[in-house]
């Protein structure tokens, strides 16, 4: 469903990505994992194209994304919940629900879709009117999911929904992407810094450090390996 | 004592041309306010891109005879509904071909970017101006409607006493603002575009990621802002005579007007700008004509003193 192959992105001289590839099939729930500064990030932004790949190439269901502009990916089906949740704060949750949509051209659809998100998180529900950027970080955690939802995706691209936020919130918004990923059968793209819940979820998984894929394996085996207690614990 | 007082028919006659005035001004800062809140763009060239729509009024009615062929009233509202799509397409050339790449260098911060299209917008204020220069001469000219010079009379209480002369071409003017202020509000508030081009100004990056093209809303909002501000000329130009600079007698109110209101509130601009208005009419009931210019500036001061975010604007920035 989605393949990078030998990506390296570069900021100005500093090598954020160093030839990463992974490859993500139709269904998989697939987490990558890493400490802070891994390039988790800017993995996640160079799927989603708004930063430039130096080198590599990145393809989602078999077509090349290189000559396909970031505002364009959307209605390739690709949804990116970016990290900080970067809600429309100045506008309403329904408004943010409603620009979700913006990739469907089936109004009928985009309204269903909007339903099946406050059925997902019934305090959206009650808070259609107010602005996005009064609410609790964790409501605004479910909308930013919640937006990406709406254009009925094929890929999720999750950065860090657990950034800031209280630990039974966190248990909460990870119920609910696995709940999403076995209801709808998207295909979900995980980058974690919580590594042992993110691997828990997860059917696959990769391990970024310093911006290069280190290990990659089942979320299990990764668990147990050598390679992330590194990463994680310095050993 | 009394004759030191302005009396009941003054005080009421400045308020209507005030408020008539104001939302004329109204419009004008809409449309500065609206690129300068949807693009975050300091536009320099607002005040030309006003007198250009004071030339296309009189290109209209006088160049192209439609004042004579079809009366002046049907040919000012065509000038009027004509300018909005005119300069809309022409705001959409000079974005797409001069603001939108030099924001797009390569390696340009964003606050580069900003930086440099403020520059830009400076140069285009000075093409512009010195092209209509070469281009109509510096004589001032003015459009000569008759309802320049009739007023709608009101006979507020009821009595014949006390008279309140509403200038025709103001009145228009008035209305044509009002009218699009509204229709700009609707646009925005009920529309798609309208969300999309809120959301591009809320938070660009997540704009990208619901499939906006966010270049394209500053695109879209900057043929908006310059199409009403032509369509502000054509109506002001009914009543005011102009020359290739006269848009720096309104540069400073629409300035002032979007500052008042709360830079980045749209409709908070519009409301700066009947203030703007009223502010300087009122002055005239108490101060001597001269000084009407400097009492938009000691309220502009004072505002900022007290209420730095504007009148509707909100204190917190956008992250």
């Amino acid at each position: 469903m989605l393949s990078l192959e030998g990506v390296s992105v570069r900021y100005g001289g500093l090598s954020a990505l160093t030839d990463v590839s992974l490859s993500v099939g139709e269904g998989e729930f697939v987490t990558v994992i890493g400490p802070n500064g891994a390039g988790k990030t800017t993995l996640m932004k160079a799927i989603s194209g708004v930063v430039p790949l130096s080198a590599g190439r990145i393809r989602l269901g078999g077509q090349d994304l290189a000559a396909v502009p970031a505002q364009r990916r959307p209605h390739l089906g690709l949804a990116h919940v970016p990290e900080n949740r970067q809600v429309f704060s100045g506008l309403s949750v329904l408004e943010n629900l409603e620009l979700g949509t913006t990739p469907l051209a089936d109004r009928a659809q985009s309204a269903g879709n909007i339903e099946h998100v406050l059925d997902l998180f019934p305090i959206l529900r009650e808070r259609t009117a107010q602005l996005a950027g009064t609410l609790s970080g964790g409501q605004q955690q479910m909308l930013a999911i919640g937006r990406a939802l709406a254009s009925t995706p094929k890929v999720l691209l999750l950065d860090e929904p657990s950034m800031g936020l209280a630990p039974s919130i966190v248990d909460m918004i990870f119920e609910r992407i696995a709940r999403i990923h076995r209801e709808t059968g998207v295909t979900v793209v995980l980058v974690e810094q919580r590594a042992i819940e993110a691997l828990e979820l997860c059917t696959r998984a990769y391990v970024l450090t310093t911006g290069r894929v280190v290990a990659s394996g089942s979320g299990r085996d990764l668990m147990r390996s050598e390679e992330v207690s590194r990463a994680y614990l310095g050993a | 004592m009394t004759d030191l007082l302005p009396s009941l028919e003054t005080v009421l006659q400045t308020l209507a041309t005030g408020l008539l005035v104001g939302c004329t001004y109204g419009l004008m800062c809409v449309a500065l306010g609206l690129i300068f809140g949807i693009m975050r763009l300091i536009n320099f060239a607002q005040g030309d891109f006003l007198m250009l729509g004071m030339y296309f009024g009189l290109a209209v009615l006088s160049g192209a005879g439609l004042g004579a062929t079809i009366g002046p009233l049907p040919a000012l509202i065509f000038a009027g509904l004509a300018a909005i799509p005119v300069f809309f397409v022409l705001g959409w050339v000079i974005h797409a071909l001069l603001l939108a790449r030099i924001a797009q260098r390569r390696g340009a911060t964003e606050g580069e970017a900003h930086q440099t299209q403020l520059i830009m917008t400076l140069g285009i204020s000075l093409v512009l101006s010195n092209g209509a220069l070469m281009a109509f001469g510096s004589t001032p000219v003015s459009l000569n409607v008759p309802f320049a010079s009739q007023a709608f009379i009101l006979d507020p209480l009821g009595a014949g006493d006390v008279l309140v002369f509403l200038n025709e071409a103001r009145v228009l003017a008035a209305v044509a603002a009002l009218a699009a202020a509204g229709g700009l509000y609707a646009l925005l508030h009920r529309t798609d575009l309208g969300r999309q081009l809120r959301a591009s100004a809320d938070n660009p990056l997540a704009a990208t990621y619901m499939g906006i093209d966010v270049v394209w809303s500053y695109r879209v909002t900057f043929g908006l802002g310059f199409g009403l501000t032509a369509l502000a000329g054509v109506m002001v130009a009914t009543y005011y005579p102009f020359q290739p600079y006269v848009g720096l007698d309104f540069v400073i109110v629409m300035y002032a007007g979007v500052v008042l209101g709360g830079l980045g509130s749209v409709m908070g601009s519009f409301w700066g700008g009947v203030i703007i208005g009223l502010v300087q009419q009122l002055s005239t009931l108490v101060l001597p004509l001269q000084l009407q210019g400097t009492t938009v500036f000691v309220v502009f001061l004072l505002i900022l003193l007290i209420r730095p975010q504007g009148l509707f604007g909100r204190s917190v920035e956008r992250a």
